[in-house]
């Protein structure tokens, strides 16, 4: 009798271990697992938001236009993250997004997390869109994705509206970036 | 001499060749006078923008049977053209998206279901080129001089919950009246128009 009861306690000792084991593992997956980074977060912001974004502090500014709905846009964005890699700490890189409000913990952080995007990203929600781009650039005309730097002084080094080529954005980077660098 | 001759053609053929509205971010401005053009419809017929023209003026509308943002203009934009065709102001549709991305057929079907005026298709966004069009949806209201009056946005708000000002109602309104159109060029954001290769200076 003894024995039968030590047989069943251990029995379910072992499957409550079990049981712990597998809530551990389900609730790990749930998380993203160990090696995912965090949900990102996305900030709402005005067109007079924008226009304090855009002001100098310092360091190059590099802003890409987006938005998940945009195909071209979604297409260009590995390559931006390639950028915020190689060129992190030494330039400002932000995302500002044309979603819908709705998508801001939706859809935006969704893709954003897909894409390893690790950049500062903005949702511009604005009843003054034309006044929103012209704050940005005389060259735009609203269409996605345009993607436009800064120099430190905040004068605009270059701007892009449709798709990105890497080489030509790094080596623009690069350009504003060596007058800073010479300085004493 | 013939040498720096040849040379001088030679640099300007490649100025001539690369540079265009496309290419330096120029647009056709407000004032400017449109040319007749002739260009093929989803209907298989060639239209020209003379036959199309209303009497109180035109709008070139650029669209794209894909872009979400035309997609939630479609109602406005049908209400807008039925509301101002009464009083003699003409919609054209014009798709200048590369085939590639927009097939033929589904321009053609989308024109079909959402749209009652001419749907026309710039082959090599020639059109677009021209008027330096590089969204979509993105207007063209010309006059019945076939003169650029308003250029820009239908309204100030893509999703249609927020409208504070509608632009293009007011161009038309203006100009019916005989009065001065105010605000005669406006931005919105939008799909970039796909356009097909060309030799231009591309960054």
């Amino acid at each position: 009798m003894t024995r039968f009861f030590l047989h069943r306690t251990g029995a379910a000792a072992l499957l409550g271990l079990f049981v712990f084991l597998l809530s551990l593992n389900v609730s790990a997956q749930q998380n993203g697992g160990s090696t995912s980074a965090a949900r990102p977060t996305i900030k709402q912001i005005s067109e007079v938001e924008l226009l304090d974004l855009i002001k100098p502090k310092g360091k190059p500014l590099l802003i890409n236009f987006w938005a998940t709905w945009c195909i071209p846009c979604r297409e260009e964005f590995p390559e931006l993250v390639i950028l915020d890699d190689e060129f992190r700490g030494k330039i400002d890189f932000i995302t500002i997004t044309l979603d819908d409000i709705e998508e801001i913990d939706r859809l935006v952080p969704r893709f954003l997390s897909e894409v390893k995007a690790q950049m500062p990203t903005f949702l511009l929600y604005s009843a003054k869109e034309d006044a929103a781009i012209r704050s940005v650039s005389a060259e735009w005309r609203g269409a996605l994705p345009f993607t436009i730097l800064y120099a430190p002084s905040g004068e605009a080094a270059y701007s892009r509206q449709g798709l990105i080529k890497l080489d030509t954005v790094r080596s623009e980077i690069e350009r504003v970036l060596v007058p800073a660098e010479v300085k004493p | 001499m013939r040498r720096k001759g040849i040379l001088f053609v030679a640099i300007i053929s490649l100025f001539a060749f690369t540079i265009s509205p496309a290419a330096t971010g120029g647009e056709f401005a407000v004032g400017s006078k449109l040319d007749n053009f002739k260009m093929t419809g989803t209907d298989g017929k060639e239209h020209s923008f003379k036959d199309l023209q209303g009497k109180n003026g035109t709008v070139v509308v650029f669209l794209s049977a894909q872009c979400p943002v035309v997609k939630a203009y479609i109602t406005r934009i049908d209400e807008i053209a039925a509301d101002y065709k009464a009083k003699g102001i003409n919609f054209i549709g014009i798709n200048s998206n590369h085939r590639d991305a927009e097939s033929l057929e589904w321009v053609t079907k989308d024109a079909a279901e959402n749209f009652k005026f001419p749907m026309l298709v710039d082959t090599d966004n020639v059109l677009a080129d021209k008027l330096g069009a590089s969204v979509t949806p993105e207007v063209y209201y010309f006059n019945a001089d076939s003169v650029l009056v308003y250029h820009g946005a239908i309204d100030n708000d893509r999703s249609g919950r927020n409208i504070e000002e509608q632009y293009l109602k007011t161009a038309f309104d203006a100009a019916l009246a005989g009065k001065t159109i105010e605000k005669s060029r406006t931005n919105a954001f939008g799909c970039t128009i796909k356009r097909v290769e060309k030799a231009t200076a591309g960054n």
